[in-house]
Protein backbone atom coordinates (compact mmCIF):
# COMPACT_ATOMS: atom_id res chain seq x y z
CA UNK A 1 0.00 0.00 0.00
CA UNK A 2 2.69 2.14 1.18
CA UNK A 3 5.07 1.57 -1.69
CA UNK A 4 2.59 1.78 -4.03
CA UNK A 5 1.61 5.11 -2.96
CA UNK A 6 5.45 6.32 -2.80
CA UNK A 7 5.67 4.54 -6.60
CA UNK A 8 2.52 6.75 -7.86
CA UNK A 9 3.19 9.76 -6.33
CA UNK A 10 7.06 9.74 -7.18
CA UNK A 11 6.54 8.98 -10.99
CA UNK A 12 3.56 11.41 -10.86
CA UNK A 13 5.82 14.75 -9.70
CA UNK A 14 8.83 13.12 -11.70
CA UNK A 15 6.82 13.85 -14.92
CA UNK A 16 8.34 17.40 -16.35
CA UNK A 17 5.90 20.26 -17.53
CA UNK A 18 5.60 18.71 -20.65
CA UNK A 19 3.91 15.99 -19.67
CA UNK A 20 1.65 17.40 -17.41
CA UNK A 21 3.45 17.16 -14.09
CA UNK A 22 2.88 19.74 -12.08
CA UNK A 23 -1.17 20.00 -12.31
CA UNK A 24 -1.85 18.51 -8.81
CA UNK A 25 -0.25 20.73 -6.84
CA UNK A 26 -2.03 22.60 -4.12
CA UNK A 27 0.28 25.17 -3.75
CA UNK A 28 3.57 25.82 -5.10
CA UNK A 29 5.79 28.43 -2.37
CA UNK A 30 8.80 29.98 -3.87
CA UNK A 31 10.81 32.54 -3.07
CA UNK A 32 12.02 35.63 -4.73
CA UNK A 33 15.12 36.91 -3.31
CA UNK A 34 16.41 40.91 -3.86
CA UNK A 35 20.27 40.82 -4.07
CA UNK A 36 20.11 44.52 -4.45
CA UNK A 37 18.56 44.65 -1.28
CA UNK A 38 19.95 42.04 0.30
CA UNK A 39 23.47 43.73 2.90
CA UNK A 40 24.57 40.07 4.16
CA UNK A 41 23.56 40.74 7.89
CA UNK A 42 22.92 37.27 8.13
CA UNK A 43 19.77 38.14 10.53
CA UNK A 44 18.05 35.48 8.06
CA UNK A 45 20.67 32.48 8.82
CA UNK A 46 20.55 33.70 12.78
CA UNK A 47 16.80 33.10 12.21
CA UNK A 48 16.71 29.65 10.36
CA UNK A 49 19.07 28.42 13.17
CA UNK A 50 16.05 29.21 15.96
CA UNK A 51 13.21 28.49 13.97
CA UNK A 52 14.57 24.73 13.26
CA UNK A 53 16.54 23.47 15.79
CA UNK A 54 19.83 23.75 14.22
CA UNK A 55 23.14 22.95 16.21
CA UNK A 56 25.59 25.73 16.38
CA UNK A 57 28.49 22.97 15.90
CA UNK A 58 31.48 25.09 16.63
CA UNK A 59 34.43 26.40 15.12
CA UNK A 60 36.53 23.05 13.90
CA UNK A 61 33.19 21.38 12.42
CA UNK A 62 33.06 24.83 11.02
CA UNK A 63 35.97 24.31 9.37
CA UNK A 64 35.36 21.02 8.46
CA UNK A 65 32.28 22.08 6.44
CA UNK A 66 29.86 20.22 8.84
CA UNK A 67 28.24 23.62 10.01
CA UNK A 68 24.54 23.10 9.41
CA UNK A 69 23.17 26.35 8.32
CA UNK A 70 20.60 25.90 6.14
CA UNK A 71 20.24 28.84 5.25
CA UNK A 72 24.01 30.20 4.33
CA UNK A 73 25.00 33.76 2.69
CA UNK A 74 27.41 33.54 0.38
CA UNK A 75 30.24 36.07 -0.36
CA UNK A 76 31.28 37.25 -3.55
CA UNK A 77 33.60 39.20 -4.65
CA UNK A 78 33.90 41.49 -7.59
CA UNK A 79 36.69 41.60 -9.76
CA UNK A 80 39.03 43.87 -8.08
CA UNK A 81 40.75 45.42 -11.73
CA UNK A 82 37.12 47.02 -12.47
CA UNK A 83 37.79 50.80 -13.75
CA UNK A 84 35.80 52.29 -10.19
CA UNK A 85 37.59 49.92 -8.02
CA UNK A 86 41.27 50.84 -9.51
CA UNK A 87 40.82 54.71 -8.64
CA UNK A 88 40.16 53.90 -5.15
CA UNK A 89 43.65 53.44 -3.32
CA UNK A 90 43.64 50.17 -2.30
CA UNK A 91 42.89 49.35 0.91
CA UNK A 92 42.81 52.63 2.55
CA UNK A 93 40.73 52.66 6.11
CA UNK A 94 40.68 56.48 6.46
CA UNK A 95 37.87 56.47 4.23
CA UNK A 96 35.40 54.93 6.69
CA UNK A 97 36.42 57.66 9.10
CA UNK A 98 35.75 61.10 7.55
CA UNK A 99 37.30 63.75 8.49
CA UNK A 100 38.63 62.20 11.65
CA UNK A 101 41.38 60.03 10.18
CA UNK A 102 43.90 57.97 12.67
CA UNK A 103 47.21 59.55 13.71
CA UNK A 104 48.98 56.40 12.02
CA UNK A 105 47.05 53.48 10.44
CA UNK A 106 48.36 51.15 13.00
CA UNK A 107 46.61 52.99 15.71
CA UNK A 108 42.75 51.54 14.28
CA UNK A 109 42.09 48.64 16.76
CA UNK A 110 38.68 46.59 16.00
CA UNK A 111 36.43 48.02 18.35
CA UNK A 112 35.88 44.06 19.77
CA UNK A 113 38.50 43.03 22.68
CA UNK A 114 40.48 40.36 21.08
CA UNK A 115 39.43 38.66 24.11
CA UNK A 116 36.37 37.96 22.64
CA UNK A 117 37.49 36.07 20.00
CA UNK A 118 39.92 33.15 21.51
CA UNK A 119 39.43 30.98 18.80
CA UNK A 120 40.34 33.07 16.49
CA UNK A 121 43.11 34.52 18.53
CA UNK A 122 44.83 31.09 18.73
CA UNK A 123 45.20 30.57 14.81
CA UNK A 124 48.53 30.43 13.67
CA UNK A 125 49.79 31.85 16.65
CA UNK A 126 49.03 35.53 15.58
CA UNK A 127 46.84 38.02 16.93
CA UNK A 128 43.49 39.13 15.95
CA UNK A 129 45.03 42.37 14.29
CA UNK A 130 48.12 40.88 12.93
CA UNK A 131 46.31 38.27 11.37
CA UNK A 132 43.29 40.41 9.90
CA UNK A 133 45.23 43.17 9.22
CA UNK A 134 43.29 46.22 10.29
CA UNK A 135 46.17 48.51 9.73
CA UNK A 136 44.74 48.09 6.34
CA UNK A 137 47.89 46.61 4.77
CA UNK A 138 47.30 42.65 4.99
CA UNK A 139 43.88 41.99 4.91
CA UNK A 140 43.36 39.16 2.87
CA UNK A 141 40.14 40.21 1.61
CA UNK A 142 39.05 43.65 -0.56
CA UNK A 143 37.96 46.83 1.05
CA UNK A 144 35.01 47.12 -1.47
CA UNK A 145 32.68 45.30 -4.17
CA UNK A 146 31.43 42.27 -2.18
CA UNK A 147 28.30 41.10 -2.45
CA UNK A 148 26.04 38.30 -0.74
CA UNK A 149 23.30 35.93 -1.78
CA UNK A 150 21.66 34.22 0.36
CA UNK A 151 21.11 30.51 -0.15
CA UNK A 152 18.79 28.25 1.04
CA UNK A 153 17.33 25.34 -0.75
CA UNK A 154 16.18 25.60 -4.30
CA UNK A 155 13.17 23.31 -3.66
CA UNK A 156 13.76 22.57 -6.99
CA UNK A 157 10.77 20.80 -8.83
CA UNK A 158 12.48 18.53 -10.78
CA UNK A 159 14.95 17.66 -7.78
CA UNK A 160 18.05 16.16 -8.09
CA UNK A 161 18.17 14.78 -4.75
CA UNK A 162 14.78 12.79 -4.96
CA UNK A 163 15.30 10.20 -7.45
CA UNK A 164 18.63 8.96 -5.94
CA UNK A 165 17.17 7.86 -2.41
CA UNK A 166 17.40 4.57 -2.07
CA UNK A 167 14.25 4.87 0.72
CA UNK A 168 12.03 7.71 -0.61
CA UNK A 169 12.85 9.70 2.38
CA UNK A 170 13.10 12.97 0.48
CA UNK A 171 10.39 12.90 -2.13
CA UNK A 172 8.15 15.70 -3.61
CA UNK A 173 5.29 17.08 -1.73
CA UNK A 174 1.92 18.19 -2.81
CA UNK A 175 2.87 21.76 -1.84
CA UNK A 176 5.98 21.59 -4.36
CA UNK A 177 8.87 21.55 -1.77
CA UNK A 178 11.17 18.51 -1.04
CA UNK A 179 10.17 16.86 1.65
CA UNK A 180 12.90 15.20 4.06
CA UNK A 181 11.51 12.22 6.01
CA UNK A 182 13.72 12.03 8.84
CA UNK A 183 12.65 9.15 10.36
CA UNK A 184 12.82 7.55 7.34
CA UNK A 185 16.69 8.64 6.22
CA UNK A 186 19.00 6.03 6.55
CA UNK A 187 21.84 8.76 5.62
CA UNK A 188 23.13 7.21 2.61
CA UNK A 189 23.88 10.47 1.96
CA UNK A 190 23.36 10.44 -2.03
CA UNK A 191 21.01 13.26 -1.89
CA UNK A 192 23.69 15.67 -0.89
CA UNK A 193 26.05 14.63 -3.34
CA UNK A 194 23.72 15.15 -6.08
CA UNK A 195 22.35 18.43 -5.16
CA UNK A 196 24.26 20.78 -7.50
CA UNK A 197 23.93 23.60 -4.91
CA UNK A 198 25.38 21.96 -2.22
CA UNK A 199 22.18 22.76 0.25
CA UNK A 200 21.76 19.21 2.25
CA UNK A 201 23.49 19.11 5.27
CA UNK A 202 24.40 15.95 7.39
CA UNK A 203 24.45 15.29 10.20
CA UNK A 204 27.80 13.39 11.50
CA UNK A 205 27.44 14.17 15.59
CA UNK A 206 24.70 13.90 17.49
CA UNK A 207 25.00 17.37 17.89
CA UNK A 208 22.25 17.80 20.12
CA UNK A 209 24.36 16.10 23.25
CA UNK A 210 26.01 19.62 23.70
CA UNK A 211 24.55 22.03 20.90
CA UNK A 212 21.81 23.28 23.99
CA UNK A 213 23.28 22.51 27.34
CA UNK A 214 20.92 23.32 30.20
CA UNK A 215 18.47 26.10 30.27
CA UNK A 216 19.50 26.44 26.36
CA UNK A 217 17.22 23.38 25.84
CA UNK A 218 14.37 25.53 26.68
CA UNK A 219 14.66 27.52 23.64
CA UNK A 220 14.12 24.12 20.76
CA UNK A 221 11.55 24.73 18.50
CA UNK A 222 8.85 21.68 19.56
CA UNK A 223 7.15 21.96 16.26
CA UNK A 224 9.37 20.03 14.52
CA UNK A 225 11.90 17.37 15.72
CA UNK A 226 15.51 17.72 16.82
CA UNK A 227 17.75 15.60 14.06
CA UNK A 228 19.97 12.97 15.94
CA UNK A 229 23.09 11.53 14.38
CA UNK A 230 23.12 9.91 10.33
CA UNK A 231 20.05 11.54 8.81
CA UNK A 232 20.07 14.33 6.52
CA UNK A 233 18.30 17.61 6.78
CA UNK A 234 18.07 20.91 4.54
CA UNK A 235 15.62 24.04 4.60
CA UNK A 236 11.92 22.82 4.45
CA UNK A 237 10.88 26.14 3.65
CA UNK A 238 10.12 26.40 7.17
CA UNK A 239 7.06 23.86 6.62
CA UNK A 240 5.99 23.95 10.38
CA UNK A 241 4.56 27.17 9.30
CA UNK A 242 2.96 25.97 6.31
CA UNK A 243 1.26 23.32 8.43
CA UNK A 244 0.06 25.86 11.02
CA UNK A 245 -1.28 28.08 8.20
CA UNK A 246 -2.93 25.41 6.59
CA UNK A 247 -4.47 23.87 9.38
CA UNK A 248 -5.41 27.29 10.21
CA UNK A 249 -7.13 27.96 7.18
CA UNK A 250 -9.10 24.41 6.77
CA UNK A 251 -10.14 25.22 9.99
CA UNK A 252 -12.05 28.57 8.71
CA UNK A 253 -13.08 27.09 5.36
CA UNK A 254 -11.04 29.52 3.70
CA UNK A 255 -7.88 28.89 1.55
CA UNK A 256 -4.40 30.36 2.54
CA UNK A 257 -3.68 33.84 2.21
CA UNK A 258 -0.95 35.42 0.82
CA UNK A 259 0.96 37.28 3.54
CA UNK A 260 -0.49 35.15 6.10
CA UNK A 261 2.40 33.64 7.21
CA UNK A 262 6.14 34.23 6.34
CA UNK A 263 8.96 31.67 6.56
CA UNK A 264 11.49 32.31 9.83
CA UNK A 265 14.13 34.08 7.03
CA UNK A 266 11.49 36.44 5.19
CA UNK A 267 9.95 37.59 8.87
CA UNK A 268 13.53 38.34 9.86
CA UNK A 269 15.25 40.73 7.18
CA UNK A 270 15.84 43.58 8.08
CA UNK A 271 15.83 45.02 4.55
CA UNK A 272 12.49 42.73 2.64
CA UNK A 273 15.01 41.87 0.39
CA UNK A 274 13.22 37.93 0.91
CA UNK A 275 9.76 37.22 -0.17
CA UNK A 276 7.82 34.45 0.09
CA UNK A 277 4.57 33.06 -0.62
CA UNK A 278 2.06 30.92 -3.17
CA UNK A 279 3.08 30.76 -6.61
CA UNK A 280 -0.25 29.31 -7.34
CA UNK A 281 -2.01 32.04 -6.39
CA UNK A 282 -1.59 34.88 -9.06
CA UNK A 283 -2.73 37.35 -6.59
CA UNK A 284 0.36 36.88 -4.58
CA UNK A 285 3.29 39.16 -4.53
CA UNK A 286 6.09 36.22 -5.02
CA UNK A 287 4.12 35.30 -8.58
CA UNK A 288 3.83 38.87 -9.24
CA UNK A 289 7.58 39.41 -9.01
CA UNK A 290 7.84 36.43 -11.08
CA UNK A 291 5.80 37.29 -13.67
CA UNK A 292 7.35 41.08 -13.68
CA UNK A 293 11.07 39.45 -14.23
CA UNK A 294 9.24 37.10 -16.63
CA UNK A 295 10.57 34.15 -15.39
CA UNK A 296 8.81 30.99 -15.98
CA UNK A 297 8.70 27.64 -14.44
CA UNK A 298 9.93 24.43 -16.20
CA UNK A 299 12.30 25.98 -18.36
CA UNK A 300 15.88 25.61 -18.22
CA UNK A 301 16.28 28.83 -20.65
CA UNK A 302 14.41 31.94 -20.06
CA UNK A 303 12.85 33.73 -23.07
CA UNK A 304 13.10 37.06 -21.23
CA UNK A 305 11.80 39.83 -23.34
CA UNK A 306 13.25 42.66 -21.92
CA UNK A 307 17.13 42.29 -20.70
CA UNK A 308 17.04 44.33 -17.69
CA UNK A 309 15.22 42.39 -15.72
CA UNK A 310 17.25 41.15 -12.88
CA UNK A 311 15.65 37.81 -12.24
CA UNK A 312 17.08 34.81 -12.90
CA UNK A 313 17.31 31.16 -11.26
CA UNK A 314 20.41 29.52 -10.10
CA UNK A 315 22.00 26.92 -12.17
CA UNK A 316 18.39 26.51 -14.18
CA UNK A 317 20.30 25.12 -17.22
CA UNK A 318 20.77 21.68 -15.05
CA UNK A 319 16.58 21.63 -15.40
CA UNK A 320 16.41 21.89 -12.05
CA UNK A 321 13.13 23.96 -11.82
CA UNK A 322 14.18 25.61 -8.55
CA UNK A 323 11.29 27.60 -7.03
CA UNK A 324 13.44 30.73 -5.68
CA UNK A 325 13.97 33.39 -7.89
CA UNK A 326 17.19 35.81 -7.54
CA UNK A 327 17.37 39.17 -8.45
CA UNK A 328 20.62 40.56 -9.54
CA UNK A 329 22.19 42.88 -8.00
CA UNK A 330 23.00 45.96 -9.90
CA UNK A 331 25.84 48.07 -9.54
CA UNK A 332 27.14 51.43 -10.08
CA UNK A 333 30.35 50.88 -12.83
CA UNK B 1 -8.53 -9.66 17.69
CA UNK B 2 -5.61 -10.46 15.44
CA UNK B 3 -6.26 -13.89 16.01
CA UNK B 4 -9.34 -13.93 15.00
CA UNK B 5 -8.45 -12.02 11.48
CA UNK B 6 -5.73 -14.62 10.74
CA UNK B 7 -8.25 -17.64 10.93
CA UNK B 8 -11.32 -16.22 9.01
CA UNK B 9 -8.93 -15.10 6.21
CA UNK B 10 -5.76 -16.65 6.94
CA UNK B 11 -4.51 -20.06 4.53
CA UNK B 12 -5.59 -22.37 7.26
CA UNK B 13 -8.84 -21.08 8.41
CA UNK B 14 -10.03 -20.29 5.13
CA UNK B 15 -10.21 -23.81 3.89
CA UNK B 16 -10.55 -27.30 5.61
CA UNK B 17 -8.12 -28.24 2.76
CA UNK B 18 -5.33 -27.29 4.37
CA UNK B 19 -6.17 -30.08 6.99
CA UNK B 20 -4.65 -33.08 5.49
CA UNK B 21 -1.24 -31.50 5.95
CA UNK B 22 -1.23 -32.62 9.81
CA UNK B 23 -1.23 -36.13 10.00
CA UNK B 24 -3.15 -38.07 12.92
CA UNK B 25 -6.93 -36.59 14.44
CA UNK B 26 -5.09 -34.56 17.38
CA UNK B 27 -3.68 -32.13 15.14
CA UNK B 28 -6.97 -32.34 13.51
CA UNK B 29 -8.85 -31.74 16.34
CA UNK B 30 -6.77 -29.04 17.58
CA UNK B 31 -6.69 -27.01 14.41
CA UNK B 32 -10.15 -27.24 14.36
CA UNK B 33 -10.87 -26.32 17.87
CA UNK B 34 -8.69 -22.92 16.78
CA UNK B 35 -10.74 -22.43 14.44
CA UNK B 36 -13.58 -22.14 15.66
CA UNK B 37 -12.06 -19.96 18.59
CA UNK B 38 -10.91 -18.05 16.15
CA UNK B 39 -14.52 -17.55 14.45
CA UNK B 40 -15.83 -16.54 17.92
CA UNK B 41 -13.07 -14.16 18.52
CA UNK B 42 -13.65 -12.81 15.11
CA UNK B 43 -17.29 -12.24 15.13
CA UNK B 44 -17.07 -10.76 19.08
CA UNK B 45 -14.57 -8.09 17.45
CA UNK B 46 -16.33 -7.29 14.80
CA UNK B 47 -19.34 -6.37 17.50
CA UNK B 48 -16.58 -4.60 19.50
CA UNK B 49 -15.84 -2.22 16.51
CA UNK B 50 -19.11 -2.36 14.57
CA UNK B 51 -20.69 -0.97 17.44
CA UNK B 52 -20.08 2.58 16.40
CA UNK B 53 -22.88 4.59 15.72
CA UNK B 54 -20.50 7.52 13.47
CA UNK B 55 -21.70 7.99 10.33
CA UNK B 56 -18.84 8.43 7.61
CA UNK B 57 -16.62 6.56 9.38
CA UNK B 58 -14.08 3.72 9.95
CA UNK B 59 -12.84 3.02 13.28
CA UNK B 60 -9.22 2.25 12.90
CA UNK B 61 -8.35 -1.34 13.66
CA UNK B 62 -5.60 -2.55 16.25
CA UNK B 63 -5.42 -2.92 19.69
CA UNK B 64 -2.86 -2.89 22.12
CA UNK B 65 -2.21 -3.60 26.28
CA UNK B 66 -0.86 -0.62 27.79
CA UNK B 67 0.46 -0.54 31.08
CA UNK B 68 -1.69 0.76 33.83
CA UNK B 69 -0.35 4.33 34.86
CA UNK B 70 -1.03 5.24 37.84
CA UNK B 71 -2.06 8.96 38.50
CA UNK B 72 -1.55 11.18 41.54
CA UNK B 73 -5.73 10.84 42.15
CA UNK B 74 -7.63 7.65 40.39
CA UNK B 75 -10.02 9.23 38.41
CA UNK B 76 -13.13 7.55 37.53
CA UNK B 77 -13.57 8.13 33.81
CA UNK B 78 -16.62 5.45 34.28
CA UNK B 79 -18.58 7.68 36.64
CA UNK B 80 -17.84 10.97 34.97
CA UNK B 81 -19.13 10.12 31.03
CA UNK B 82 -21.02 6.60 31.85
CA UNK B 83 -23.01 7.36 34.93
CA UNK B 84 -23.23 11.27 34.57
CA UNK B 85 -23.12 11.68 31.25
CA UNK B 86 -20.99 14.62 31.01
CA UNK B 87 -19.17 15.28 27.82
CA UNK B 88 -15.33 14.80 27.37
CA UNK B 89 -15.22 18.18 25.47
CA UNK B 90 -16.66 19.72 28.60
CA UNK B 91 -13.22 19.01 30.35
CA UNK B 92 -10.79 18.32 27.56
CA UNK B 93 -11.91 21.43 26.15
CA UNK B 94 -8.88 22.35 23.95
CA UNK B 95 -9.73 19.43 21.68
CA UNK B 96 -11.63 21.09 19.65
CA UNK B 97 -9.65 24.05 18.92
CA UNK B 98 -6.28 22.92 19.38
CA UNK B 99 -3.98 20.08 18.51
CA UNK B 100 -3.65 18.43 22.23
CA UNK B 101 -7.03 18.23 24.28
CA UNK B 102 -5.27 19.62 27.18
CA UNK B 103 -6.07 18.32 31.38
CA UNK B 104 -8.36 20.48 32.64
CA UNK B 105 -7.61 22.89 35.41
CA UNK B 106 -7.85 22.01 39.06
CA UNK B 107 -10.29 24.64 39.09
CA UNK B 108 -12.95 23.01 36.81
CA UNK B 109 -12.53 19.65 38.98
CA UNK B 110 -13.36 22.66 41.43
CA UNK B 111 -16.12 23.97 40.44
CA UNK B 112 -18.36 20.91 40.82
CA UNK B 113 -16.54 19.61 43.37
CA UNK B 114 -17.03 22.06 45.80
CA UNK B 115 -20.03 21.03 46.29
CA UNK B 116 -20.37 17.02 44.79
CA UNK B 117 -19.38 14.37 46.48
CA UNK B 118 -16.84 16.01 48.91
CA UNK B 119 -16.81 13.25 51.70
CA UNK B 120 -15.26 10.69 49.28
CA UNK B 121 -11.36 10.19 49.50
CA UNK B 122 -10.68 10.74 45.74
CA UNK B 123 -12.25 14.16 45.97
CA UNK B 124 -10.91 14.90 49.68
CA UNK B 125 -7.34 14.11 47.97
CA UNK B 126 -8.32 16.77 45.16
CA UNK B 127 -9.21 19.32 47.64
CA UNK B 128 -6.60 19.17 49.29
CA UNK B 129 -4.26 19.90 45.75
CA UNK B 130 -6.99 22.48 45.64
CA UNK B 131 -5.81 24.62 48.62
CA UNK B 132 -2.10 23.92 48.60
CA UNK B 133 -2.73 25.40 44.73
CA UNK B 134 -0.67 22.51 43.72
CA UNK B 135 -2.47 20.99 40.37
CA UNK B 136 -1.75 17.02 40.64
CA UNK B 137 0.69 15.54 38.35
CA UNK B 138 -1.08 13.65 35.87
CA UNK B 139 1.04 11.50 33.92
CA UNK B 140 0.46 11.55 30.04
CA UNK B 141 -0.77 7.99 28.54
CA UNK B 142 -1.30 8.75 25.43
CA UNK B 143 2.17 9.70 23.92
CA UNK B 144 3.04 10.22 20.47
CA UNK B 145 6.54 10.60 19.38
CA UNK B 146 8.25 13.79 19.21
CA UNK B 147 8.79 13.49 15.17
CA UNK B 148 4.92 13.34 14.70
CA UNK B 149 2.27 16.00 14.28
CA UNK B 150 -0.91 15.06 15.51
CA UNK B 151 -4.08 18.03 15.99
CA UNK B 152 -7.03 16.73 17.75
CA UNK B 153 -8.93 19.86 15.96
CA UNK B 154 -9.23 18.85 12.56
CA UNK B 155 -9.78 15.04 13.55
CA UNK B 156 -12.85 16.31 15.36
CA UNK B 157 -13.79 18.37 12.31
CA UNK B 158 -13.52 15.35 9.95
CA UNK B 159 -15.31 13.17 12.23
CA UNK B 160 -17.36 15.68 14.68
CA UNK B 161 -18.09 18.97 13.71
CA UNK B 162 -18.38 18.24 9.96
CA UNK B 163 -19.52 14.75 9.98
CA UNK B 164 -23.32 14.79 8.63
CA UNK B 165 -25.83 12.77 11.17
CA UNK B 166 -23.19 13.20 13.81
CA UNK B 167 -24.50 14.15 17.26
CA UNK B 168 -21.72 16.11 19.69
CA UNK B 169 -23.35 14.35 22.46
CA UNK B 170 -21.37 11.08 20.84
CA UNK B 171 -18.15 12.39 20.58
CA UNK B 172 -16.61 9.79 23.46
CA UNK B 173 -17.52 7.38 20.33
CA UNK B 174 -14.95 9.33 17.68
CA UNK B 175 -12.48 9.40 20.98
CA UNK B 176 -12.55 5.69 21.38
CA UNK B 177 -11.49 5.21 17.95
CA UNK B 178 -7.93 6.05 19.78
CA UNK B 179 -8.17 6.26 23.41
CA UNK B 180 -10.71 3.15 23.53
CA UNK B 181 -13.60 3.18 25.45
CA UNK B 182 -12.28 5.82 28.06
CA UNK B 183 -16.11 5.35 29.17
CA UNK B 184 -15.60 2.10 30.77
CA UNK B 185 -12.21 2.59 32.27
CA UNK B 186 -11.48 4.80 35.84
CA UNK B 187 -7.90 6.02 35.10
CA UNK B 188 -7.16 5.68 31.16
CA UNK B 189 -4.46 3.69 30.02
CA UNK B 190 -2.97 2.57 26.36
CA UNK B 191 -5.83 -0.03 24.38
CA UNK B 192 -4.86 1.05 21.12
CA UNK B 193 -1.08 0.89 19.33
CA UNK B 194 -1.00 4.72 18.10
CA UNK B 195 1.64 3.90 15.68
CA UNK B 196 1.99 4.77 12.00
CA UNK B 197 0.10 1.50 10.74
CA UNK B 198 -2.48 2.41 13.29
CA UNK B 199 -2.94 6.07 11.98
CA UNK B 200 -2.04 4.97 7.96
CA UNK B 201 -5.14 2.39 7.84
CA UNK B 202 -7.66 4.85 9.59
CA UNK B 203 -6.34 7.38 6.77
CA UNK B 204 -6.38 5.02 3.94
CA UNK B 205 -10.00 3.74 4.76
CA UNK B 206 -11.22 7.55 5.80
CA UNK B 207 -9.69 9.12 2.97
CA UNK B 208 -7.38 11.07 5.01
CA UNK B 209 -3.97 12.88 3.42
CA UNK B 210 -1.36 10.53 2.72
CA UNK B 211 1.84 12.68 2.44
CA UNK B 212 4.85 12.21 4.96
CA UNK B 213 4.92 15.82 5.51
CA UNK B 214 1.24 15.67 7.12
CA UNK B 215 2.23 14.16 10.21
CA UNK B 216 6.03 13.82 10.10
CA UNK B 217 8.31 16.92 10.91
Amino acid sequence: MSLDNILTNWSRYRKGAEEGGFHEYEHQWGMVVDLNKCIGCNACSVACYAENNLPVVGEKRCGKNQAMNWLRIERYWDEPDIEPYKAIPTANVDVWIEGNPPAKKTDLKPSMPSSYLPGLLEQGGQSFEERVGFDGTKSEFQDFGASFLPMMCQQCHAATCEPVCPVAATYHTPDGLNAQVYNRCIGSRYCSNNCPYRLRYFNFWSYYEDAWPEPLHMQLNPDLSVRDKGVMEKCTFCVQRIRVAKDMAKMENRKVMDGEFATACVQTCPTGALVFGDMQNPESQVSKLWSYHQVERGKTKQSKQNKELRGYRILEGLNTDPSVLYLERVREV
Amino acid sequence: MSHGYLFLSGPVGSSGVAVPHYRGSRYFLMVLAAMVLGFFLAISSAWADGGTSVPNAVPPKGEHEGKNVEQPIEFPHNIHVDVNKINCMYCHTYARRSKVAGIPPTSKCMGCHLVIATDKPRIKKLTEYWEKKEPPRWKKVHDVPDYVHFTHEKHLKRFVFDNEGMSVDNVSEVCAFCHGEVKKMTVAHKVKPLNMGFCARCHEANKGPFDCWKCHK
